[in-house]
Protein backbone atom coordinates (compact mmCIF):
# COMPACT_ATOMS: atom_id res chain seq x y z
CA UNK A 1 0.00 0.00 0.00
CA UNK A 2 1.50 3.45 -0.49
CA UNK A 3 -0.07 6.44 1.24
CA UNK A 4 0.76 9.98 0.10
CA UNK A 5 -0.46 12.91 1.98
CA UNK A 6 -0.39 16.58 1.02
CA UNK A 7 2.98 16.01 -1.22
CA UNK A 8 4.39 19.46 -1.94
CA UNK A 9 8.00 19.88 -4.33
CA UNK A 10 9.31 22.80 -5.70
CA UNK A 11 12.28 23.40 -7.33
CA UNK A 12 13.99 25.91 -7.37
CA UNK A 13 12.58 27.60 -3.97
CA UNK A 14 13.03 30.34 -3.71
CA UNK A 15 14.53 31.78 -7.23
CA UNK A 16 13.60 33.13 -10.23
CA UNK A 17 13.36 29.63 -11.52
CA UNK A 18 11.12 28.25 -8.71
CA UNK A 19 8.78 25.89 -9.80
CA UNK A 20 6.10 23.98 -8.05
CA UNK A 21 5.75 20.43 -9.42
CA UNK A 22 3.07 19.37 -6.64
CA UNK A 23 1.23 21.16 -4.82
CA UNK A 24 -0.39 18.91 -2.21
CA UNK A 25 -1.08 15.76 -3.73
CA UNK A 26 -3.01 13.09 -1.41
CA UNK A 27 -3.38 9.51 -2.72
CA UNK A 28 -3.76 5.94 -1.64
CA UNK A 29 -3.44 3.19 -3.53
CA UNK A 30 -4.25 0.06 -2.10
CA UNK A 31 -3.14 -3.40 -2.13
CA UNK A 32 -3.09 -4.88 -5.84
CA UNK A 33 -4.94 -1.96 -7.64
CA UNK A 34 -3.07 -1.06 -10.56
CA UNK A 35 -3.33 2.88 -11.19
CA UNK A 36 -2.56 4.53 -14.50
CA UNK A 37 -1.26 8.25 -13.70
CA UNK A 38 -1.50 10.59 -16.74
CA UNK A 39 -1.27 14.52 -17.42
CA UNK A 40 0.47 17.16 -19.89
CA UNK A 41 4.28 17.47 -20.27
CA UNK A 42 5.05 18.78 -16.89
CA UNK A 43 1.93 18.28 -14.90
CA UNK A 44 4.19 16.57 -11.85
CA UNK A 45 3.52 13.03 -13.10
CA UNK A 46 7.48 11.68 -12.41
CA UNK A 47 7.83 13.87 -9.82
CA UNK A 48 4.98 12.35 -7.97
CA UNK A 49 6.75 8.91 -8.38
CA UNK A 50 9.60 10.31 -7.35
CA UNK A 51 7.88 11.56 -4.32
CA UNK A 52 7.15 7.58 -3.62
CA UNK A 53 11.25 6.43 -4.77
CA UNK A 54 12.60 8.74 -2.73
CA UNK A 55 14.69 10.28 -5.67
CA UNK A 56 12.92 13.98 -5.52
CA UNK A 57 13.28 15.20 -2.10
CA UNK A 58 9.89 16.45 -1.23
CA UNK A 59 9.33 19.94 0.37
CA UNK A 60 6.43 19.13 2.02
CA UNK A 61 3.76 16.06 3.12
CA UNK A 62 4.12 12.55 3.99
CA UNK A 63 5.03 9.25 2.33
CA UNK A 64 3.97 6.14 3.72
CA UNK A 65 4.84 2.72 2.05
CA UNK A 66 3.06 -0.58 3.82
CA UNK A 67 2.22 1.44 6.56
CA UNK A 68 6.23 2.79 7.27
CA UNK A 69 6.97 6.29 7.09
CA UNK A 70 9.30 6.75 4.54
CA UNK A 71 9.23 10.32 3.94
CA UNK A 72 13.21 10.71 5.34
CA UNK A 73 14.50 7.74 3.78
CA UNK A 74 16.97 7.69 0.98
CA UNK A 75 16.20 5.82 -2.38
CA UNK A 76 18.06 2.65 -1.91
CA UNK A 77 16.42 2.27 1.98
CA UNK A 78 13.32 2.65 0.09
CA UNK A 79 14.36 0.47 -2.75
CA UNK A 80 13.75 -2.86 -0.69
CA UNK A 81 9.78 -1.85 -1.11
CA UNK A 82 9.61 -0.89 -4.24
CA UNK A 83 11.05 -2.30 -7.93
CA UNK A 84 11.48 0.53 -10.39
CA UNK A 85 11.23 0.53 -14.40
CA UNK A 86 12.34 3.51 -15.85
CA UNK A 87 11.55 5.52 -19.14
CA UNK A 88 15.17 5.16 -20.15
CA UNK A 89 15.96 1.43 -20.99
CA UNK A 90 19.74 2.42 -20.18
CA UNK A 91 19.31 3.67 -16.76
CA UNK A 92 17.52 0.36 -14.79
CA UNK A 93 20.38 -1.94 -16.02
CA UNK A 94 24.27 -1.74 -15.67
CA UNK A 95 25.47 -2.10 -19.29
CA UNK A 96 28.77 -3.58 -18.80
CA UNK A 97 27.52 -6.46 -16.20
CA UNK A 98 26.06 -9.84 -18.13
CA UNK A 99 22.39 -10.14 -18.11
CA UNK A 100 22.26 -12.77 -15.26
CA UNK A 101 24.98 -10.58 -13.44
CA UNK A 102 22.19 -7.58 -14.02
CA UNK A 103 19.63 -10.28 -12.52
CA UNK A 104 21.38 -11.37 -9.38
CA UNK A 105 21.84 -7.62 -8.70
CA UNK A 106 18.18 -7.22 -8.81
CA UNK A 107 17.49 -10.77 -7.50
CA UNK A 108 19.27 -9.45 -4.29
CA UNK A 109 17.49 -5.83 -3.90
CA UNK A 110 16.12 -4.99 0.07
CA UNK A 111 18.26 -7.78 1.30
CA UNK A 112 21.91 -7.74 2.96
CA UNK A 113 24.79 -8.36 -0.12
CA UNK A 114 27.23 -10.39 1.72
CA UNK A 115 30.72 -12.56 0.34
CA UNK A 116 27.80 -15.44 -1.04
CA UNK A 117 28.55 -15.95 -4.77
CA UNK A 118 26.48 -13.63 -6.55
CA UNK A 119 26.07 -16.35 -9.14
CA UNK A 120 24.97 -20.24 -7.98
CA UNK A 121 23.81 -23.30 -10.13
CA UNK A 122 20.40 -22.54 -8.45
CA UNK A 123 20.05 -18.56 -8.86
CA UNK A 124 21.39 -19.65 -12.85
CA UNK A 125 18.00 -21.87 -12.92
CA UNK A 126 15.52 -19.28 -11.22
CA UNK A 127 16.81 -16.85 -13.69
CA UNK A 128 16.58 -18.99 -16.18
CA UNK A 129 13.00 -20.07 -15.80
CA UNK A 130 11.61 -16.92 -15.05
CA UNK A 131 13.39 -14.53 -17.81
CA UNK A 132 11.71 -17.79 -20.57
CA UNK A 133 8.46 -16.51 -20.08
CA UNK A 134 9.33 -13.32 -22.39
CA UNK A 135 9.99 -15.79 -25.39
CA UNK A 136 12.57 -13.82 -26.66
CA UNK A 137 15.35 -16.35 -26.51
CA UNK A 138 17.09 -14.97 -23.89
CA UNK A 139 17.54 -17.88 -21.64
CA UNK A 140 20.04 -19.13 -23.99
CA UNK A 141 22.15 -15.79 -23.56
CA UNK A 142 22.71 -15.43 -19.87
CA UNK A 143 25.82 -14.86 -19.90
CA UNK A 144 25.76 -12.04 -22.44
CA UNK A 145 26.33 -8.96 -21.38
CA UNK A 146 23.53 -6.74 -21.61
CA UNK A 147 24.74 -3.66 -23.28
CA UNK A 148 24.48 -6.15 -26.48
CA UNK A 149 20.60 -6.36 -26.24
CA UNK A 150 18.31 -3.61 -27.73
CA UNK A 151 16.57 -1.08 -25.42
CA UNK A 152 13.41 -3.10 -25.31
CA UNK A 153 15.25 -6.41 -24.85
CA UNK A 154 16.09 -4.65 -21.83
CA UNK A 155 13.40 -2.67 -20.89
CA UNK A 156 11.56 -6.19 -20.90
CA UNK A 157 14.95 -7.99 -18.59
CA UNK A 158 13.87 -4.97 -16.37
CA UNK A 159 10.04 -6.00 -15.74
CA UNK A 160 11.47 -9.31 -14.84
CA UNK A 161 14.26 -8.40 -12.43
CA UNK A 162 11.60 -6.45 -10.74
CA UNK A 163 9.60 -9.21 -9.80
CA UNK A 164 13.39 -11.82 -8.29
CA UNK A 165 12.82 -10.00 -5.01
CA UNK A 166 9.31 -10.30 -2.71
CA UNK A 167 8.32 -7.06 -2.75
CA UNK A 168 4.91 -6.06 -4.48
CA UNK A 169 4.73 -2.65 -5.13
CA UNK A 170 5.87 -1.56 -8.82
CA UNK A 171 6.83 1.52 -10.12
CA UNK A 172 7.11 2.78 -13.83
CA UNK A 173 7.87 5.43 -15.04
CA UNK A 174 6.66 5.61 -18.93
CA UNK A 175 8.39 2.65 -19.49
CA UNK A 176 7.27 2.16 -22.75
CA UNK A 177 7.82 5.85 -24.25
CA UNK A 178 11.13 5.03 -25.40
CA UNK A 179 10.38 2.05 -27.63
CA UNK A 180 8.84 1.58 -31.44
CA UNK A 181 4.83 1.04 -30.80
CA UNK A 182 5.12 -2.87 -31.64
CA UNK A 183 7.99 -3.09 -28.79
CA UNK A 184 5.66 -0.54 -26.92
CA UNK A 185 2.91 -2.99 -27.13
CA UNK A 186 4.80 -5.89 -25.89
CA UNK A 187 5.94 -4.25 -23.30
CA UNK A 188 2.45 -3.20 -21.97
CA UNK A 189 1.54 -7.11 -22.51
CA UNK A 190 4.41 -8.24 -20.44
CA UNK A 191 3.72 -5.25 -17.51
CA UNK A 192 -0.30 -6.66 -17.06
CA UNK A 193 1.00 -10.83 -17.21
CA UNK A 194 3.34 -9.67 -14.37
CA UNK A 195 1.29 -7.75 -12.64
CA UNK A 196 -1.72 -10.48 -12.57
CA UNK A 197 0.76 -13.71 -11.71
CA UNK A 198 2.67 -11.32 -9.18
CA UNK A 199 -0.05 -9.78 -7.63
CA UNK A 200 1.84 -6.48 -7.42
CA UNK A 201 0.41 -3.17 -6.28
CA UNK A 202 1.36 -0.60 -9.03
CA UNK A 203 1.60 2.92 -9.92
CA UNK A 204 2.18 3.58 -13.90
CA UNK A 205 3.30 7.11 -15.65
CA UNK A 206 2.08 7.17 -19.00
CA UNK A 207 1.79 9.76 -21.77
CA UNK A 208 -0.59 7.37 -23.81
CA UNK A 209 -4.64 8.14 -22.49
CA UNK A 210 -5.04 4.67 -24.68
CA UNK A 211 -2.47 2.34 -22.21
CA UNK A 212 -3.83 4.42 -18.89
CA UNK A 213 -7.11 3.31 -19.79
CA UNK A 214 -6.78 -0.10 -20.93
CA UNK A 215 -4.78 -1.11 -18.11
CA UNK A 216 -5.40 -1.06 -14.67
CA UNK A 217 -8.13 -0.49 -12.40
CA UNK A 218 -7.99 3.17 -11.92
CA UNK A 219 -6.71 6.29 -13.69
CA UNK A 220 -5.51 9.88 -11.75
CA UNK A 221 -4.99 12.77 -14.07
CA UNK A 222 -2.65 15.82 -12.58
CA UNK A 223 -2.61 19.01 -13.70
CA UNK A 224 -0.26 22.12 -12.82
CA UNK A 225 0.66 19.76 -9.62
CA UNK A 226 -2.68 19.02 -8.58
CA UNK A 227 -4.95 15.89 -9.05
CA UNK A 228 -7.70 16.96 -11.12
CA UNK A 229 -9.53 13.85 -11.22
CA UNK A 230 -9.61 10.44 -10.34
CA UNK A 231 -11.80 7.42 -11.43
CA UNK A 232 -11.84 4.07 -10.89
CA UNK A 233 -14.42 1.27 -10.51
CA UNK A 234 -17.73 1.48 -13.33
CA UNK A 235 -17.03 5.45 -13.71
CA UNK A 236 -14.26 4.39 -15.85
CA UNK A 237 -15.20 0.95 -17.59
CA UNK A 238 -17.70 3.76 -19.52
CA UNK A 239 -14.76 5.83 -20.42
CA UNK A 240 -13.02 5.79 -23.58
CA UNK A 241 -10.21 8.31 -25.05
CA UNK A 242 -12.27 10.84 -27.14
CA UNK A 243 -13.86 11.16 -23.18
CA UNK A 244 -10.85 11.78 -21.20
CA UNK A 245 -9.74 14.55 -23.29
CA UNK A 246 -13.13 16.23 -23.19
CA UNK A 247 -12.33 16.20 -19.65
CA UNK A 248 -8.74 17.15 -19.96
CA UNK A 249 -9.86 20.02 -22.14
CA UNK A 250 -12.22 21.16 -19.89
CA UNK A 251 -10.10 21.49 -17.09
CA UNK A 252 -7.55 23.44 -19.17
CA UNK A 253 -10.58 25.34 -20.75
CA UNK A 254 -11.50 26.41 -16.97
CA UNK A 255 -7.79 27.52 -16.33
CA UNK A 256 -7.87 29.78 -19.93
CA UNK A 257 -11.14 31.17 -18.34
CA UNK A 258 -9.53 32.30 -15.97
CA UNK A 259 -6.86 33.77 -16.87
CA UNK A 260 -9.15 35.46 -19.48
CA UNK A 261 -10.69 36.84 -16.58
CA UNK A 262 -7.01 38.15 -14.89
CA UNK A 263 -6.72 39.74 -18.45
CA UNK A 264 -9.48 40.85 -19.24
CA UNK B 1 70.64 -7.78 -18.01
CA UNK B 2 71.82 -9.86 -15.67
CA UNK B 3 69.85 -12.60 -14.17
CA UNK B 4 70.06 -11.11 -10.68
CA UNK B 5 68.50 -7.60 -11.75
CA UNK B 6 65.82 -9.70 -13.69
CA UNK B 7 64.68 -11.25 -10.42
CA UNK B 8 64.85 -7.97 -9.09
CA UNK B 9 62.70 -6.43 -11.71
CA UNK B 10 60.48 -8.64 -11.23
CA UNK B 11 60.22 -8.81 -7.42
CA UNK B 12 59.39 -4.79 -7.83
CA UNK B 13 57.13 -5.57 -10.59
CA UNK B 14 54.80 -8.16 -8.55
CA UNK B 15 55.27 -5.41 -5.54
CA UNK B 16 53.37 -2.63 -7.55
CA UNK B 17 51.47 -5.37 -8.68
CA UNK B 18 49.55 -4.82 -5.47
CA UNK B 19 49.29 -1.04 -6.51
CA UNK B 20 47.94 -1.75 -10.11
CA UNK B 21 45.07 -3.98 -8.37
CA UNK B 22 44.39 -1.11 -6.01
CA UNK B 23 43.98 1.04 -9.23
CA UNK B 24 42.30 -1.38 -11.23
CA UNK B 25 39.40 -1.30 -7.99
CA UNK B 26 39.14 2.77 -8.74
CA UNK B 27 39.97 3.68 -11.57
CA UNK B 28 38.35 0.61 -13.57
CA UNK B 29 35.31 -0.82 -11.44
CA UNK B 30 34.52 2.33 -9.33
CA UNK B 31 35.15 5.00 -12.01
CA UNK B 32 36.77 6.84 -9.41
CA UNK B 33 40.06 8.57 -10.50
CA UNK B 34 41.91 8.34 -7.46
CA UNK B 35 45.39 10.13 -6.91
CA UNK B 36 45.33 9.67 -3.26
CA UNK B 37 48.00 6.59 -3.66
CA UNK B 38 50.79 9.19 -4.45
CA UNK B 39 49.89 9.33 -0.20
CA UNK B 40 49.08 5.90 0.38
CA UNK B 41 52.07 4.00 -0.84
CA UNK B 42 54.37 6.07 1.28
CA UNK B 43 52.34 5.87 3.83
CA UNK B 44 52.39 2.38 3.84
CA UNK B 45 55.85 2.63 4.00
CA UNK B 46 56.61 4.77 6.71
CA UNK B 47 54.08 3.18 9.19
CA UNK B 48 55.31 -0.23 8.48
CA UNK B 49 59.02 1.11 8.93
CA UNK B 50 57.94 3.00 12.26
CA UNK B 51 56.57 -0.01 13.46
CA UNK B 52 59.46 -1.93 12.62
CA UNK B 53 62.10 0.14 14.42
CA UNK B 54 59.52 0.25 17.34
CA UNK B 55 59.87 -3.34 17.48
CA UNK B 56 56.55 -4.25 16.28
CA UNK B 57 56.77 -7.20 14.95
CA UNK B 58 57.17 -7.32 10.71
CA UNK B 59 54.11 -8.90 10.01
CA UNK B 60 51.54 -6.71 12.66
CA UNK B 61 53.37 -3.85 11.24
CA UNK B 62 52.64 -4.71 7.58
CA UNK B 63 48.91 -4.88 8.91
CA UNK B 64 49.09 -1.50 10.16
CA UNK B 65 50.35 -0.08 7.05
CA UNK B 66 47.44 -2.02 5.31
CA UNK B 67 45.28 -0.18 7.68
CA UNK B 68 47.02 3.56 7.68
CA UNK B 69 46.32 2.95 3.52
CA UNK B 70 42.65 2.71 3.87
CA UNK B 71 42.08 5.27 6.37
CA UNK B 72 43.64 7.39 3.31
CA UNK B 73 40.83 5.87 1.07
CA UNK B 74 38.41 7.00 3.78
CA UNK B 75 39.08 10.19 3.84
CA UNK B 76 38.70 10.75 0.20
CA UNK B 77 35.41 9.28 -0.02
CA UNK B 78 34.93 11.07 3.11
CA UNK B 79 35.47 14.54 0.79
CA UNK B 80 33.78 13.14 -2.14
CA UNK B 81 30.65 11.74 -0.99
CA UNK B 82 30.06 13.47 1.80
CA UNK B 83 31.08 17.15 1.03
CA UNK B 84 30.72 16.50 -2.34
CA UNK B 85 34.23 17.47 -3.23
CA UNK B 86 35.01 16.33 -7.29
CA UNK B 87 36.63 12.84 -6.97
CA UNK B 88 39.87 14.10 -9.00
CA UNK B 89 40.35 16.98 -6.59
CA UNK B 90 39.26 14.97 -3.01
CA UNK B 91 42.18 12.66 -3.65
CA UNK B 92 44.72 15.53 -4.36
CA UNK B 93 43.93 17.25 -1.03
CA UNK B 94 44.26 13.64 0.76
CA UNK B 95 47.47 13.04 -1.21
CA UNK B 96 49.02 16.35 -0.31
CA UNK B 97 47.94 16.13 3.66
CA UNK B 98 49.46 12.51 3.76
CA UNK B 99 52.74 13.72 2.60
CA UNK B 100 53.05 15.97 6.04
CA UNK B 101 51.53 13.33 7.85
CA UNK B 102 54.04 10.85 6.60
CA UNK B 103 57.08 12.86 7.78
CA UNK B 104 55.35 13.01 11.08
CA UNK B 105 54.63 9.44 11.67
CA UNK B 106 58.63 8.92 10.71
CA UNK B 107 59.76 11.77 12.08
CA UNK B 108 62.17 12.54 9.59
CA UNK B 109 61.48 12.30 5.33
CA UNK B 110 62.67 9.17 5.36
CA UNK B 111 63.83 5.93 7.53
CA UNK B 112 66.23 2.94 6.76
CA UNK B 113 65.52 -0.67 7.78
CA UNK B 114 68.81 -2.11 7.35
CA UNK B 115 69.74 -4.62 10.21
CA UNK B 116 66.03 -4.39 11.40
CA UNK B 117 63.59 -7.64 11.11
CA UNK B 118 61.42 -7.75 8.17
CA UNK B 119 58.92 -10.43 6.81
CA UNK B 120 61.30 -11.42 4.75
CA UNK B 121 63.82 -12.27 7.77
CA UNK B 122 62.58 -15.59 9.32
CA UNK B 123 63.23 -17.24 5.26
CA UNK B 124 66.56 -15.77 5.13
CA UNK B 125 68.14 -18.48 7.21
CA UNK B 126 66.31 -21.67 5.88
CA UNK B 127 69.85 -21.71 3.22
CA UNK B 128 67.81 -21.24 -0.08
CA UNK B 129 69.03 -18.49 -2.33
CA UNK B 130 67.75 -14.99 -1.18
CA UNK B 131 66.69 -13.47 -4.48
CA UNK B 132 64.24 -16.73 -4.86
CA UNK B 133 62.83 -16.34 -1.09
CA UNK B 134 61.98 -12.73 -1.73
CA UNK B 135 60.29 -13.29 -4.96
CA UNK B 136 58.35 -16.23 -3.72
CA UNK B 137 56.94 -14.73 -0.68
CA UNK B 138 55.89 -11.70 -2.85
CA UNK B 139 54.37 -13.42 -5.43
CA UNK B 140 52.53 -14.97 -2.77
CA UNK B 141 51.52 -12.04 -0.79
CA UNK B 142 50.31 -10.76 -4.42
CA UNK B 143 48.47 -14.06 -5.33
CA UNK B 144 46.70 -13.97 -2.26
CA UNK B 145 45.38 -10.33 -2.59
CA UNK B 146 44.37 -11.14 -6.32
CA UNK B 147 42.46 -14.45 -5.17
CA UNK B 148 40.68 -12.12 -3.18
CA UNK B 149 39.50 -9.81 -5.07
CA UNK B 150 38.29 -11.88 -7.74
CA UNK B 151 36.35 -13.70 -5.17
CA UNK B 152 35.03 -10.64 -3.83
CA UNK B 153 34.00 -9.05 -7.26
CA UNK B 154 31.84 -12.32 -7.92
CA UNK B 155 30.32 -12.32 -4.77
CA UNK B 156 26.52 -10.26 -3.68
CA UNK B 157 28.32 -7.57 -2.62
CA UNK B 158 31.17 -7.30 -5.02
CA UNK B 159 28.63 -7.56 -7.99
CA UNK B 160 26.97 -4.02 -6.31
CA UNK B 161 30.43 -2.87 -5.99
CA UNK B 162 31.02 -3.05 -9.86
CA UNK B 163 28.08 -1.50 -10.49
CA UNK B 164 28.07 1.02 -8.73
CA UNK B 165 30.94 2.53 -11.20
CA UNK B 166 28.56 1.82 -14.16
CA UNK B 167 25.15 3.28 -13.03
CA UNK B 168 24.79 4.23 -9.99
CA UNK B 169 20.72 5.16 -10.34
CA UNK B 170 20.47 1.58 -10.95
CA UNK B 171 22.64 0.60 -8.05
CA UNK B 172 20.77 2.86 -6.06
CA UNK B 173 17.08 1.60 -7.10
CA UNK B 174 18.21 -1.62 -6.52
CA UNK B 175 18.46 -0.87 -2.86
CA UNK B 176 22.88 -0.13 -2.73
CA UNK B 177 23.91 2.48 -1.17
CA UNK B 178 26.68 4.67 -3.50
CA UNK B 179 28.01 6.73 -0.89
CA UNK B 180 28.75 3.13 1.06
CA UNK B 181 30.33 1.64 -1.78
CA UNK B 182 32.73 4.33 -2.13
CA UNK B 183 33.72 4.07 0.95
CA UNK B 184 34.43 0.34 0.85
CA UNK B 185 35.90 0.45 -2.62
CA UNK B 186 38.80 3.68 -1.69
CA UNK B 187 39.52 2.00 1.69
CA UNK B 188 39.63 -1.62 0.07
CA UNK B 189 41.97 0.13 -2.89
CA UNK B 190 44.13 2.51 -0.54
CA UNK B 191 44.58 -0.80 2.33
CA UNK B 192 46.46 -2.67 -1.19
CA UNK B 193 48.43 0.49 -2.07
CA UNK B 194 49.70 0.81 1.69
CA UNK B 195 50.44 -3.28 1.90
CA UNK B 196 52.68 -2.54 -1.53
CA UNK B 197 54.54 0.88 0.49
CA UNK B 198 55.39 -1.67 3.42
CA UNK B 199 56.26 -4.14 0.95
CA UNK B 200 58.54 -1.87 -1.15
CA UNK B 201 59.71 -0.49 2.29
CA UNK B 202 61.17 -4.06 3.88
CA UNK B 203 62.21 -5.37 0.59
CA UNK B 204 64.41 -2.12 0.13
CA UNK B 205 65.22 -1.39 3.15
CA UNK B 206 63.94 1.92 3.77
CA UNK B 207 61.09 4.27 4.07
CA UNK B 208 61.09 7.31 2.07
CA UNK B 209 58.60 10.41 1.68
CA UNK B 210 59.06 10.90 -2.05
CA UNK B 211 58.80 7.10 -3.10
CA UNK B 212 55.25 8.04 -3.70
CA UNK B 213 55.71 10.26 -6.31
CA UNK B 214 54.10 9.12 -9.53
CA UNK B 215 52.70 6.17 -7.82
CA UNK B 216 49.07 6.77 -9.78
CA UNK B 217 51.19 6.73 -13.03
CA UNK B 218 52.48 3.74 -12.38
CA UNK B 219 49.51 2.06 -11.40
CA UNK B 220 47.75 3.70 -14.60
CA UNK B 221 50.52 2.08 -16.86
CA UNK B 222 50.18 -1.55 -15.48
CA UNK B 223 45.86 -1.24 -15.36
CA UNK B 224 46.52 0.24 -19.21
CA UNK B 225 48.94 -1.77 -20.69
CA UNK B 226 47.94 -5.10 -18.92
CA UNK B 227 44.59 -4.64 -20.21
CA UNK B 228 45.01 -3.63 -23.73
CA UNK B 229 47.61 -6.80 -24.01
CA UNK B 230 45.28 -9.14 -22.11
CA UNK B 231 41.95 -7.63 -23.07
CA UNK B 232 38.94 -9.60 -21.46
CA UNK B 233 36.21 -9.10 -19.29
CA UNK B 234 36.02 -11.59 -16.77
CA UNK B 235 37.34 -10.72 -13.69
CA UNK B 236 40.04 -13.05 -13.12
CA UNK B 237 41.48 -12.43 -16.25
CA UNK B 238 41.21 -8.78 -16.09
CA UNK B 239 43.05 -9.30 -12.12
CA UNK B 240 45.78 -11.19 -13.50
CA UNK B 241 45.83 -8.63 -16.87
CA UNK B 242 46.51 -5.26 -14.16
CA UNK B 243 49.15 -7.45 -12.44
CA UNK B 244 51.04 -8.85 -15.40
CA UNK B 245 50.78 -4.93 -16.99
CA UNK B 246 52.72 -4.24 -13.50
CA UNK B 247 55.68 -6.61 -14.31
CA UNK B 248 55.66 -5.81 -17.77
CA UNK B 249 55.97 -1.80 -17.30
CA UNK B 250 58.54 -2.75 -15.12
CA UNK B 251 61.06 -5.00 -17.20
CA UNK B 252 59.93 -2.61 -19.94
CA UNK B 253 61.50 0.19 -17.94
CA UNK B 254 64.52 -1.63 -16.72
CA UNK B 255 65.24 -2.96 -20.46
CA UNK B 256 65.65 0.78 -21.53
CA UNK B 257 67.44 2.06 -19.05
CA UNK B 258 69.95 -0.93 -18.24
CA UNK B 259 70.49 -1.35 -21.88
CA UNK B 260 71.42 2.41 -22.70
CA UNK B 261 70.61 1.85 -26.38
CA UNK B 262 68.66 4.79 -26.61
CA UNK B 263 71.15 6.27 -24.68
CA UNK B 264 68.17 6.49 -21.93
CA UNK B 265 69.47 8.05 -18.26
CA UNK B 266 67.37 6.88 -14.96
CA UNK B 267 66.29 10.65 -14.99
CA UNK B 268 63.99 9.88 -17.95
CA UNK B 269 61.74 7.65 -16.33
CA UNK B 270 58.63 9.53 -15.84
CA UNK B 271 59.31 10.49 -20.12
CA UNK B 272 59.27 6.71 -20.70
CA UNK B 273 56.23 5.86 -18.19
CA UNK B 274 53.94 8.82 -19.86
CA UNK B 275 54.83 7.61 -23.67
CA UNK B 276 53.87 4.02 -22.14
CA UNK B 277 50.84 5.04 -21.49
CA UNK B 278 50.04 7.26 -23.85
CA UNK B 279 50.77 4.43 -26.32
CA UNK B 280 48.67 1.93 -24.28
CA UNK B 281 46.02 4.62 -24.00
CA UNK B 282 46.24 5.23 -27.87
CA UNK B 283 46.50 1.53 -28.97
CA UNK B 284 42.81 0.28 -28.66
CA UNK B 285 41.10 3.62 -30.20
CA UNK B 286 44.02 2.89 -33.24
CA UNK B 287 42.45 -0.63 -33.58
CA UNK B 288 38.99 1.01 -33.51
CA UNK B 289 40.10 3.19 -36.19
CA UNK B 290 41.16 0.66 -38.35
CA UNK B 291 38.34 -1.98 -37.85
CA UNK B 292 35.55 0.78 -38.36
CA UNK B 293 37.39 1.53 -41.62
CA UNK B 294 36.88 -2.33 -42.98
CA UNK B 295 33.59 -1.83 -41.83
CA UNK B 296 32.33 1.07 -43.71
CA UNK B 297 34.67 0.00 -46.73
Amino acid sequence: MIHLEDIRITFNANTILENKALRGVSLTVPERQFVTIIGSNGAGKSTLLGAVSGETPISGGRVEIDGVEVTKWPVHKRARYAARVFQNPLAGTCATLTIEENMALAHGRGKRRGWRLALSSRRRRLFQERISILGLGLEDRLGDSIGLLSGGQRQAVSLVMATLSDSHLLLLDEHTAALDPRMAAFILDLTNTVVEEFGLTVMMVTHSMKDALASGDRTVMLHQGKIVFDVSGEERERLDVPHLLQMFSKVRGEELADDSLLLG
Amino acid sequence: MSLFAFLGTLEIGLVYGLVALGVYLTFRVLDFPDLTVDGSFPMGGAVAATAIVAGVNPWLATGLAVLAGAACGLVTAFLAVRCGILHLLASILTMIAAFSINIRIMGRPNMALLGEPTIFTPFDNLGWDQLYVHLGLVFLLVLFSALFVVRLLSSDFGLALRATGVNERMVAAQGGSIGFYTYFGLALSNGFVGFSGALFAQSNSFADVTSGVGTIVVGLAAVILGQTLIPGRRIWVAVTAVIVGSILYRLAVAFALSTGMFGMQASDLNLITAVLVAIALIAPKMKGKVRLKAVTR
